[in-house]
């Protein structure tokens, strides 16, 4: 019990620091969101002049902030994010941020997610077989593999989509749906469940790919340390199955470091996957990151910020208890 | 490959992170023709990319001139007038039938079209006019009075001469209708999702990914040939142009480096009109609080004669891009308008030895590291651009490396798209990479008045509250000519009054013209016909242009 709270206090420590962390972090940026908008604002009107009005306008929306005390700025943040009101865009004024990230946050969660779960999987698997089978052809599958991962990703990505899209016409180019079939955006029906598979089929592989190969070598330099252990030398003069020492003593002994890894990993689902999204045209929450960074929208990237943190802090914080019930060891120690 | 251009002309969504993707891919295989069955486009449904990105977020709202999505302007609300930015003809007649000044351009009586409807079926009058011109932002203190004398005329009185107005009033103001924008409380934060419009079309369906017009049934004309549009947003030019090539977009306007791939199967054609000039901008004046050694005329004419502009052309924009020149005049549409034809273009082959000969006239001579100094300090200038458009990357590089050699000390470095805009804003800074506006109208006035004028600028550490002089250039002589062309309509008088100013801003130099800028429009012209050609430039054929577009639509016919 006491491990259990103590890890408890551990992480509202830590939550807290990340949003106080969260709401400094935007206010060291250099430039001014005010200043942007009435640039773009300007050369958008064309020639026209910003009226007086326009211009207090923006500057009440955007540019209030400097004439309060940060200690007050950090209070009302902590009040309206109590309340679950996470502000309003400025570059995608007058959307709220919450809108935002609502809507692409499932994509994220859903490509991403099931992108970073499916290469975990496949390399702990592979990664266990190749380590049981160590000193064999197989091995050749690790300098393989590291070297899918090392390929720059945005070339990778791009030359499978100039393959497989634009040569081959097998897969579709941009987007998570048929925008042709389905202007109207996402809705509740078979159609569209497959059609969002299938575009979600060529980013995920892309990530797949660059991504598999760091839970291969992994897991196969622990399985092949786990197979000099004692225990396992004792299971083979028992006389077990092969298959049974291979999945119940080394396997699930050598996936522990990498569990620890795929709670990071899953954590950092939430912030998306920059370039794929960009790449792919698909929606996500990376791509509200950068945006709001580039255009100097704080509190879209606060929201962006906030969800990531307490994702990886989630994560982390269910790996932490998982891991106490695999590993006895964790609990009497912590 | 994105340049400033793209988003002033866009007047919409922030397109930044769209077109900053660069082309290092291999090129792009040529479509074949069998295309699979769902990217067959049907015939009635244009497909345009205009350049929104993810996530599309619905905001019809005219008045939102930053954050409006594409279409807004002319397709669905229109001017009184059409104003081609590609000819020196008159206007064409939209919401208006006919407009005139008094001698004095202090009065415009605008005669509209008779019964003309929104697209909910109100009639539309000189009332909404009147509206107009008096609400949110195009409300404007010179102006006295508007009054509807009838249901269609419209008299506007204003205190000070509109003539280079005319453009902004006629050809740039939405009309709105009255029935639902005076129930409208602030129009800063209405997305107006359901738009009520006199345009060819309304909107039939949005999503986060695309969204829908179709033709408005009450439309003046009758329902245009093409019966729905579909806007898509994307997220990089290689899905636009990998996209087009495929057969699944019909239209787009940006920079493919190699053209050829994407017109080779004979689908797609395409179009380059070069407009908006690219520059050096410079912090000018001293006297503003701007700080070293370009706010020395010398300087600036030195580094213009020392630059290789078609190594540049080449190099950094693939050759697509046009000659610029000093008098910041669109050739040869406003031939009639430059005083003196030796001052275009600007200088086409770099000179190092002229460069050198007018530092060492304004007193600069070279130090031991082969840089020019004056007083024992050293000319080092710093050249900035934002980071990832690679194009003005490119070309800082070159012009750094350039002046170099003619021994001006020249340093380009890169910087976040928000480090960019609120040094150039402020005056923070000693020369930077950007991009003009050409004037919309066959008239440079609103280049002057926008980029030159004096009242146009502020202080070094403010905004300019009018007009983007962020050179912050000042000249007496320019500021004086600027106003006396604004007050008069006499083509001689207006002519004289701009020579002085190109005389003076062609030795002064507060931008450095570099290129004219691309603007490349692709186009299917195998799936539809009426698009704009060569000898008929009826409209530019840039769907991401405020207006045009909607002209475009209304020519183009689908293919049986």
């Amino acid at each position: 019990m006491v491990f259990y709270l103590r890890r408890i206090a551990f992480y509202l420590v830590t939550l807290w620091a990340a949003i106080s962390l969260n709401f400094l972090l935007p206010r060291m940026m250099p430039g001014d969101p005010a200043a942007i908008m009435i640039g773009k604002l300007r050369r958008a009107s064309g020639g026209r002049e910003l009226s007086e009005e326009t211009v207090k306008a923006i500057y009440a929306l955007l540019g209030a902030d400097k004439s309060v005390p940060v200690w007050d700025q950090y209070l009302a943040y902590w009040g309206r994010l109590l309340s679950g009101d996470l502000g309003i865009s400025s570059t995608r004024y007058p959307y709220p941020v919450a809108t935002l990230i609502g809507n692409a946050l499932p994509w994220t969660l859903l490509m991403v997610g099931a992108a970073t779960v499916i290469s975990f999987v496949l390399g702990i698997m592979v990664g266990a077989w190749v380590g049981w089978k160590r000193g064999t052809w197989l091995d050749h599958l690790v300098p393989a593999t590291s070297l899918l991962q090392s390929i720059p990703y945005f070339w990778l990505a791009l030359v499978l989509v100039a393959a497989f899209s634009v040569q081959l016409r097998w897969l579709p180019i941009v987007g998570a749906y048929d925008v042709f079939k389905f202007p109207s955006g996402p809705e509740w029906s078979w159609e569209f469940a497959l059609s969002a598979l299938y575009h979600a089929f060529l980013p995920a592989l892309t990530i797949v790919i660059s991504s598999v190969g760091g839970w291969l070598l992994g897991m196969r330099n622990m399985m092949v340390s786990t197979m000099s252990e004692d225990y396992v030398l004792t299971a083979e003069a028992k006389g077990l199955r092969p298959g049974r020492i291979r999945d119940r003593y080394a396997a699930r002994n050598a996936a522990i470091p990498s569990l620890a890894g795929f709670s990071i990993a899953l954590g950092f689902v939430v912030a998306g996957s920059i370039v794929t999204e960009q790449v792919f045209s698909y929606p996500g929450i990376g791509k509200l990151m950068i945006q709001s960074v580039q255009g100097l929208d704080y509190a879209l990237m606060q929201g962006v910020f906030l969800v990531i943190t307490l994702t990886v802090l989630a994560a982390n914080f269910l790996m932490d208890l998982f891991y106490g019930l695999i590993d006895p060891r964790v609990r009497s120690h912590g | 490959m994105k340049r400033i251009p793209f988003v002033v002309a866009a007047g919409a969504v922030a397109v930044s992170m769209v077109l900053t993707a660069c082309t290092t891919t291999p090129p792009t295989p040529t479509a074949s023709a069998s295309a699979s069955g769902s990217t067959a486009p049907k015939a009635s449904v244009l497909r345009v990319w205009a350049g929104s990105s993810t996530p599309i977020t619905v905001d019809f709202n005219p008045f939102h001139v930053d954050t409006a999505l594409f279409g807004t302007y002319g397709p669905i609300y229109e001017p009184l007038f059409f104003y081609n930015q590609l000819s020196a003809d008159p206007p064409t007649p939209m919401l208006g039938e006919t407009f005139s000044y008094s001698a004095d351009g202090r009065a415009v009586t605008i005669k509209i079209k008779p019964n003309v409807k929104w697209s909910d079926g109100e009639p539309l009058t000189a009332d909404d006019v009147v509206f107009t011109l008096g609400y949110g932002p195009n409300k404007t203190d010179k102006m006295i009075s508007a009054t509807a004398t009838d249901t269609t005329t419209v008299e506007v009185k204003y205190s000070t001469p509109q003539f280079t107005n005319e453009s902004q009033l006629l050809g740039a103001t939405m009309i709105v209708p009255k029935h639902v924008w005076s129930k409208i409380s602030s129009y800063m934060k209405e997305t107006n999702p359901k738009p009520v419009g006199s345009g060819a079309y309304t909107v039939k369906t949005t999503s986060d990914a695309s969204y829908t017009f179709t033709a408005n049934p009450n439309y003046r004309d009758g329902a245009p040939p093409i019966s729905d549009v579909q806007y898509l947003g994307l997220d990089s030019n290689q899905s636009g142009q990998d996209m087009l090539t495929t057969g699944q977009i019909d239209w787009t306007g940006m920079f493919v480096a190699n053209p050829d791939t994407v017109t080779a199967d004979g689908a797609i054609s395409t179009m380059n009109q070069q407009q908006d000039p690219t520059v050096i901008v410079t912090c000018s004046d001293a006297a503003k609080g701007c700080k070293g050694a370009q706010t020395d005329p010398a300087v600036r004419q030195a580094l213009n004669v020392a630059i290789d502009r078609p190594a540049l052309a080449e190099k950094a924009w693939a050759g697509l891009v046009g000659e610029a020149n000093p008098a910041f005049v669109l050739l040869p549409r406003d031939q009639q308008w430059l005083g003196d034809p030796s001052l275009a273009p600007s200088p086409q082959s770099p000179n190092a030895a002229q460069a050198g000969q007018i530092l060492e006239a304004a007193g600069y001579a070279k130090n031991a590291k082969g840089f020019y100094a004056k007083d024992g300090k050293e000319v080092d200038l710093d050249l900035f651009s934002p980071d990832g458009w690679t194009d003005y990357n490119d070309a800082a590089k070159l012009i750094a490396e350039e002046a170099g050699k003619a021994g001006i000390k020249v340093t380009a470095r890169t910087v976040s798209e928000a480090e960019y805009w609120t040094p150039v804003t402020n005056g923070d800074f000693q020369l930077a990479m950007y991009g003009l506006t050409q004037s919309l109208v066959a008239d440079p006035f609103s280049n002057y008045d926008q980029y030159f004028y004096g009242k146009s600028t502020a202080k070094v550490g403010d905004a300019p509250t009018r007009g983007q002089n962020y050179s912050r250039y000042a000249n007496p002589v320019v500021d004086a000519a600027v106003e006396a062309a604004g007050a008069t309509n006499d083509p001689a008088a207006k002519k004289a009054e701009y020579a002085k100013i190109q005389a003076q801003i062609s030795k002064d130099l507060p931008y450095i013209p570099v290129v004219l800028n691309a603007s490349q429009a692709f186009f299917n012209t195998r799936g539809f016909t009426g698009w704009p050609t060569d000898d008929n430039l009826y409209a530019d054929p840039l769907p991401y242009l405020s207006v045009a577009p909607a002209i475009v639509l209304l020519h183009l016919k689908p293919v049986a």
